[in-house]
């Protein structure tokens, strides 16, 4: 049952990727660049953060006026401002579509494990870089922000207490704060990197660049909304008065109409919920065995090519002693293999092989289909 | 035997065009001269498969994966079109005629167009 929906989901995405193909297609569609498309608006926000860091004063006094500064004052600092805003929106969806599109076709499981865990680290991570890069502003906004999630923080067990005195550093608001907050910002966006490594791990030759046309198309997409309509912060931000709502950016800042609308306990609970489950997905899904590719060690020459053409990082060559001529030999690490078959494809000498359908069967079947008269 | 139609055999990737419904003792329902071999992924096409495929008396051979791009396995249907093109080992023996080698790029629900594309090839191995 589970998986019949998930054949049809598979059918809905490639039907939309028809749609799509007549529109940019099949070179520049975007469907086919879905990971290296957040990839641009993350590089985007690295250069645009760069820049507003130029003349963002990370203290409660000055942090509101100096992002007025930078956009009022500075040429194209409202642009500057308006592309970071608007490329976090991207991302957001992007990612979202990125991680869609990955579970409808079944590509996140099994031999992809880590892609999929770093995946929802790099989600959870963005959340948080989200969350504190609106704190930055120091509007009613940021302040409001602050409030409720260190209230909410404060709800959780055990740790929740010393995670909201670490949030907001220290009992009550400070410049240390907006300290906490800028260094959040910054730093766990740094820690992204970090995860997008672990995310291309075993992925040979992973796609993080989109085709130049398609790349000015989606820098358009944000460069036009940026340049029309200018981000503005909302009324600065008063510690003595308590703002009682404010603009809600859905893509970064949904929690907080959450938990307005339902105790922070029960927030907290559904969010562990909805993580958990994402982790378990991966085996959700019974699979028959695994039959990873086998070497024949007396046909391998060591010509590299199978090491090369798999697209998983599964096939290693290492050195051998016990032939005369052949000074390499391939190892599949079985953990690895996805039972592809690409390897087969690149060995010239019968050295490599599936054992569920291997080479032989394959070209015995060719003979078989063929020996058959027409007509029949 | 009537019938004078080019023998044609396709090499399939599973995941490409969804053939399950239209083939009949591993023929094509809708045109009995074309066998079909499936197999994992179009990566795994062996050129030997394609010699051993003319050597077992067919007349073409078509190969099909998914989309450019769109590989479940990522980069399988970017090699074996290399292949094809000759641009990546192994190549395929020099004594292949490659006018009578087709590769197809198609999704799952493309039926229609690799009909269309079968019968072009049908019609240029007559010329």
């Amino acid at each position: 049952m589970y998986k019949q929906t998930l054949d049809k989901l598979q059918e809905l995405t490639i039907d939309v990727e028809k749609g799509l193909n007549k529109v940019f297609s099949q070179q520049y569609n975007p469907f086919y660049y879905h990971g290296a498309v957040p990839n641009l608006f993350m590089w985007i926000l690295f250069l645009t953060g760069l820049l507003l860091f130029a003349y963002f004063q990370p203290t409660l006094d000055s942090a509101y006026i100096s992002v007025n500064y930078l956009s009022t004052k500075i040429p194209f600092g409202n642009v500057v401002r308006g592309l970071h805003r608007y490329a976090a929106d991207a991302m957001m969806i992007a990612v979202l579509i990125h991680a869609i599109r990955v579970y409808f076709t079944d590509r996140y499981r099994k031999y992809r494990w880590i892609a999929w865990y770093s995946g929802i680290a790099l989600l959870v991570c963005m959340l948080v870089i989200g969350i504190t890069g609106y704190m930055l502003v120091w509007d009613e906004r940021s302040y409001m922000i602050v409030l409720m999630m260190s209230d909410a923080l404060k709800q959780i067990p055990l740790i929740g207490v010393p995670l909201a005195k670490l949030f907001i550093n220290g009992e009550v608001i400070t410049h240390y704060t907006m300290a906490m907050s800028f260094f959040l910002h910054v730093g766990i966006s740094f820690f992204l990197l970090f995860l997008l490594w672990l995310h291309y791990l075993r992925i040979s030759r992973p796609v993080t660049d989109v085709p130049l046309g398609l790349g000015l198309l989606l820098f358009s997409s944000i460069m036009i909304p940026a340049a029309m309509i200018p981000v503005l912060s909302g009324k600065p931000a008063v510690i003595t008065q308590t703002p009682h709502e404010f603009p809600v950016d859905w893509f970064y800042l949904w929690v907080f109409p959450l938990f307005s609308s339902m105790p922070a306990m029960m927030v907290w609970t559904i969010l562990f919920i909805a993580i958990a489950v994402s982790l378990a997905m991966p085996y959700l899904v019974i699979d028959r065995e695994k039959s990873p590719a086998t070497v024949v060690l007396d046909n391998c020459v060591g010509c590299t090519l199978c090491a090369k053409d798999c697209p998983y990082e599964a096939i290693y060559m290492v050195p051998r002693t016990d032939h005369p001529k052949y000074k390499q030999l391939a190892i599949v690490i079985d953990s690895r293999c996805a039972e592809c078959g690409l390897c087969v494809g690149a060995c010239a000498f019968k050295a490599i092989d599936l054992p569920q359908t291997s080479s032989k069967d394959i070209l015995g079947k060719i003979g078989d289909v063929l020996k058959e008269p027409v007509g029949v | 035997m009537t019938s004078k139609k080019k023998k044609i055999l396709g090499i399939v990737c599973e995941r490409s065009v969804d053939l399950k419904k239209h083939i009949k003792n591993n023929r094509l329902a809708d045109k009995d001269n074309v066998a079909i071999v499936e197999l994992t992924c179009s990566g795994m096409i062996q050129p030997i498969m394609i010699e051993e495929a003319f050597k077992q008396g067919a007349e073409g051979v078509f190969v099909m994966g998914c989309q450019i791009g769109d590989c479940h396995f990522r980069e399988g249907n970017k090699w074996c079109q290399e292949r094809l093109l000759g641009q990546r080992p192994p190549n395929i023996k020099k004594a292949v005629d490659k006018n009578k080698v087709r590769g197809y790029w198609l999704a799952k629900c493309d039926y229609k167009k690799f009909l269309n594309k079968l019968n072009d090839f049908e019609k240029d191995l007559e010329k």
